[in-house]
């Protein structure tokens, strides 16, 4: 049949590599290794990750609490950030702005990373013209912006990537979809603030979840941007996963593919749940 | 005053890039670098372990866009153009990759391919680029299709062309937009991809993101910029080239670079 | 209760080589409904705007009751809209949308359950305040609109092109619907249409826009038989104007001879027109009968479409349904009735 022959390459190209790999993964993280003749399964690297016991088990609890420190600060501070800018540009659009914002975009986290760090360092731009304007007396003198205890660089390097994409996606909403609606609730008496709470929110509201669940699912599961602008405690998962992954103690490996099946187990969790509000709103 | 501020948002990561790139003996608390030079660059590209890594990076982006393409088009169309009962699962199917976080599946790919033999060479890394790209390839491609009057297609046929000749004369002219940015979302994808090359090359393979993930650990600002730039001139100009068809519509495309 | 009235009124967009609306004055009296009717891109719409405060005029003014409401906010201008698209807000009940004015306004929940409910009944829908909006039908859609808009008691009524997007016969439902409401709630009303029907069943007096400005207003059916120049007589559908000379009750014209005519007192140069179903056509001559040739006769169920060639020209014919369909190449006398003939300007 022909629908199948269509479907075929694709599914079975997607379906087996991430099937084989996630049923890898999985064996690993039972502590199958063959390099080391290891062919029991057993629960050991899970038991050692919830008794918060083992090498990268010891930080389990820590990283899990920063992730979603970092994850769930980075998710709301876009969301509001985005549902600010969305409601400025909407008042006079302009293709200058959807251009900006699209270059934005344009940037991968890596090199937005690369910016923030030369950028808030303490011997960064920002630092140095500090310095040179003698509002501080040596480097140590500025903030600890980023790899720093708390994830501020972590933070602040999600925001600068995330507020535009969740902005992008609200604007596209308002642009094509609130005219009419803002113009009948005027019409009808009401004033910015209310046009605003009982019109634009509630429009821009479904959009703006389920791209806020994608942006959560997306900096809960990402690697790059904590690796590069974290300390080394506490870590965030993904870093905590892929540094015990390879880890030369193998029995580390296990754990750390246990952390990642465990993290892709969250973010499936919540896209699901992302997906089902969305079917329910129809 | 609005205009003035998004400019600067605009033009303040590439400013800082460039300071930083073209600076020589740059130190705390010199606001500005004393003698702007491009030495930084040229050291970069007659350095064959860089010059290798770009050719490589852009060689591997290329080969994965166009397997995707030429992989994902059937799937696309049938999925843009025909309703059939399994639609959803499919779906399911493409979507299930993007979602999955990179590091889990690069973690079990990286086992994979060490027990396959794969590791580290050039079919290894393009499978698994492939991943991530070709459901964007087909989402993007399924949503052209969706737009797809197969009408023309079906006159030509009336008028006694070839399927051959429909494909080359009419579908391709027509799908020609649609293919290009789905094509180059999949560049996009594979040129940013890091993980991913890191985990499945084991190491070897040298691309442009790993490099730069390795020099920026090390800490010299200024040839990190330059990389960082060399790295970011493909994605800049291809938005640049793109801003018209993006328009409005953003795309999770950007989740993954 | 309220008056409006226009003195006045210029609007050039910005970028625009013309006016929209150039030295427009109308008075709407209280209760009235009065329809803005004219080809599209004529600035009917525009004129809504001005009174919603949505657009301002570059000058003139607008009265309520003789008060100019160009300095007041346009969420307190008591002026609503109804559109094309029905606009309802897709998050809310039926209910909730019925109740948003109030809402704004500070009502307390039982009054505006009360109100909604009131409205309801009016629009002839009672108890669907639990219903989605969009499982609603594109008419009921408009209804709750109306409601929507009258629950808040406003001064004026805008409605511009509210019936356009629907069906035939839901529209005609609906408009008498409109005109039935209004009427009851005696609210003063300004429609905008291009639709002469539309205008004719529901309007008081219709206003027929031209070049920025009124160029008739008057009640439907004199506009109609009676258009004042030849702009508006070509709007509502006169085709046949005729040049001449007319003195005591003659009319003289290079074309077509002596037609006899009703005003005996008219004398001078003259355009003459007719409608084309006060025109008639029979095999014997009478006054005011022109020897033609049929050139297409086109049955159109309620009448039949003749047109005929008078020397120079071809002519147009409405005729009862009744009468015989001849065919092309017959020889007919055509008969321009006197009392039918008017001036244009």
């Amino acid at each position: 049949m022909k629908l199948k022959r269509s479907l075929a390459p694709t599914l079975l190209i997607l379906t087996l590599l991430l099937g084989a790999s996630l049923l890898y993964g999985l064996m690993q993280s039972l502590g199958y290794l063959t390099i080391i003749g290891e062919k029991e399964l057993s629960l050991t690297a899970y038991q050692n990750l919830i008794s918060g016991q083992g090498t990268a088990g010891r930080e389990f609890w820590a990283s899990l609490g920063f992730s979603l420190w970092v994850s769930i600060v980075s998710t709301i501070l876009s969301a509001i950030g985005a549902l600010f800018l969305a409601t400025l540009l909407n008042r006079r659009p302009s293709n200058f702005d959807t251009f900006a914002l699209n270059w934005n975009l344009a940037f991968p986290h890596l090199v937005w990373g690369v910016f923030m760090l030369l950028l808030l360092a303490q011997s960064g731009l920002l630092a140095r013209w500090a310095g040179a304007l003698g509002i501080i007396q040596s480097p140590a003198d500025f903030p600890v912006l980023v790899r720093d205890r708390y994830g501020i660089g972590i933070i602040l390097t999600y925001l600068g990537k995330e507020i535009p994409f969740l902005t992008l996606l609200i604007l596209a909403l308002l642009r094509t979809q609130s005219d009419g609606y803002l113009l009948v609730a005027q019409n009808l008496g009401a004033n910015a603030w209310q046009r605003f709470r009982l019109v634009t929110l509630p429009l821009v509201r479904p959009a703006l979840v389920s791209g806020s669940l994608l942006v959560f699912a997306y900096i809960f599961g990402a690697y790059e941007v904590p690796a590069l602008l974290g300390v080394r405690y506490p870590r965030t998962l993904p870093v905590l996963a892929l540094e015990s992954f390879t880890n030369p103690d193998l029995r580390a490996r296990a754990e750390g593919m246990a952390i990642s099946l465990i993290i892709a187990f969250i973010v499936l969790m919540i896209a699901g749940f992302a997906r089902a509000k969305e079917e329910l709103q129809g | 005053m609005k205009k003035l501020l998004i400019w600067i948002a605009l033009l303040a990561p590439l400013l800082t890039l460039g300071l930083f790139a073209l600076s020589k003996g740059w130190f705390y608390p010199e606001p500005f670098p004393a003698q702007l030079t491009p030495e930084a660059f040229s050291r970069l590209i007659s350095d064959t372990r860089t010059l290798k890594a770009i050719i490589d990076s852009l060689l591997l982006a290329v080969l994965v866009s166009l397997l995707s393409l030429i992989i994902g088009y059937p799937a696309a169309r049938a999925i843009g153009t025909q309703d059939f009962p399994a639609k959803k699962y499919v779906w399911l199917a493409i979507f299930l990759p993007t979602v999955v976080p990179p590091l889990a599946i690069g973690m079990g790919m990286s086992i994979l391919a060490l027990q396959t033999g794969l590791s580290g060479t050039p079919f290894g890394i393009i499978l698994a680029h492939i991943v991530p790209t070709l459901p964007y390839t087909v989402f993007t491609l399924a949503g052209v299709f969706a737009r797809y009057d197969e009408n023309y297609e079906y006159q030509a046929l009336a008028l006694g062309a070839s399927p051959t000749r429909i494909f080359f004369a009419i579908t391709l002219h027509l799908l020609a937009p649609g293919l290009a940015v789905a094509g180059l979302f999949a560049f996009l994808i594979s040129w940013s991809q890091y993980l991913l090359t890191l985990l499945v090359g084991g190491g070897r393979v040298l691309t442009l993101p790993v490099l730069l993930f390795s020099a920026v650990s090390g800490g010299n600002p200024t040839t990190i910029s330059a990389l960082s730039l060399l790295f970011l001139a493909p994605p800049v100009l291809i938005i640049a080239a793109t801003a018209r068809f993006l328009g409005e519509n953003p795309n999770s495309v950007h989740e993954r670079i | 209760m309220t008056t409006v009235t226009f003195t006045h009124i210029s609007k050039t967009y910005p970028k625009a080589d013309a006016p929209v609306l150039d030295d427009f004055s109308l008075e709407v009296q209280s209760g009235e409904l009065v329809s803005l009717l004219g080809p599209s891109g004529i600035g009917k719409s525009t004129l809504l705007k001005l009174i919603a405060g949505i657009e301002k005029p570059d000058g003139g003014k607008i009265l309520f009751d003789g008060e100019s409401i160009l300095s007041i906010a346009p969420n307190q201008r008591e002026a609503v809209f109804m559109f094309q698209k029905a606009y309802l807000f897709p998050f809310l009940s039926v209910g909730e949308n019925i109740a948003f004015g109030l809402k704004v306004k500070g009502f307390s929940p039982e009054e505006r359950q009360r109100k909604v409910a009131e409205m309801l009944d009016l629009i002839g829908l009672p108890g669907i305040e639990n219903r989605r909006p969009n499982e609603l039908s594109g008419g009921e859609q408009q209804r709750v609109a109306l409601a929507r808009s009258l629950v808040i008691r406003p001064k004026v009524l805008l409605l511009d092109e509210p019936f356009n997007s629907l069906d035939r016969p839901v529209r005609l439902n609906l408009q008498e619907a409109v005109r039935n409401i209004q009427r009851e709630l005696g609210i003063t009303t300004i429609l905008v249409t291009h639709d002469l029907d539309e205008a004719m069943a529901m309007s008081d007096r219709m206003a027929l826009m031209m070049g920025g400005k009124v160029a008739a207003v008057d009640k439907p059916n004199i506009l109609f038989q009676r258009p004042p120049c030849m702009e508006t007589a070509k709007f509502v559908g006169v085709e046949t104007f005729i040049e001449g000379v007319a003195s005591s009750g003659t009319f003289v014209s290079a074309e077509w001879g002596e037609l006899k005519i009703e005003d005996a007192d008219k004398n001078g140069r003259a355009v003459y027109a007719i409608r084309p179903e006060h025109i008639r056509i029979q095999k014997e001559k009478c006054e005011n009968a022109l020897a033609g040739v049929v050139k297409n006769c086109i049955y159109r169920g309620a009448q039949i479409e003749m047109q005929i060639v008078l020397g120079e020209r071809v002519l147009r014919a409405h005729l009862p349904a009744k009468n015989e369909i001849l065919p092309a190449g017959e020889p007919v006398q055509v008969i321009l009735p006197k009392e039918h003939l008017f001036i244009v300007r």
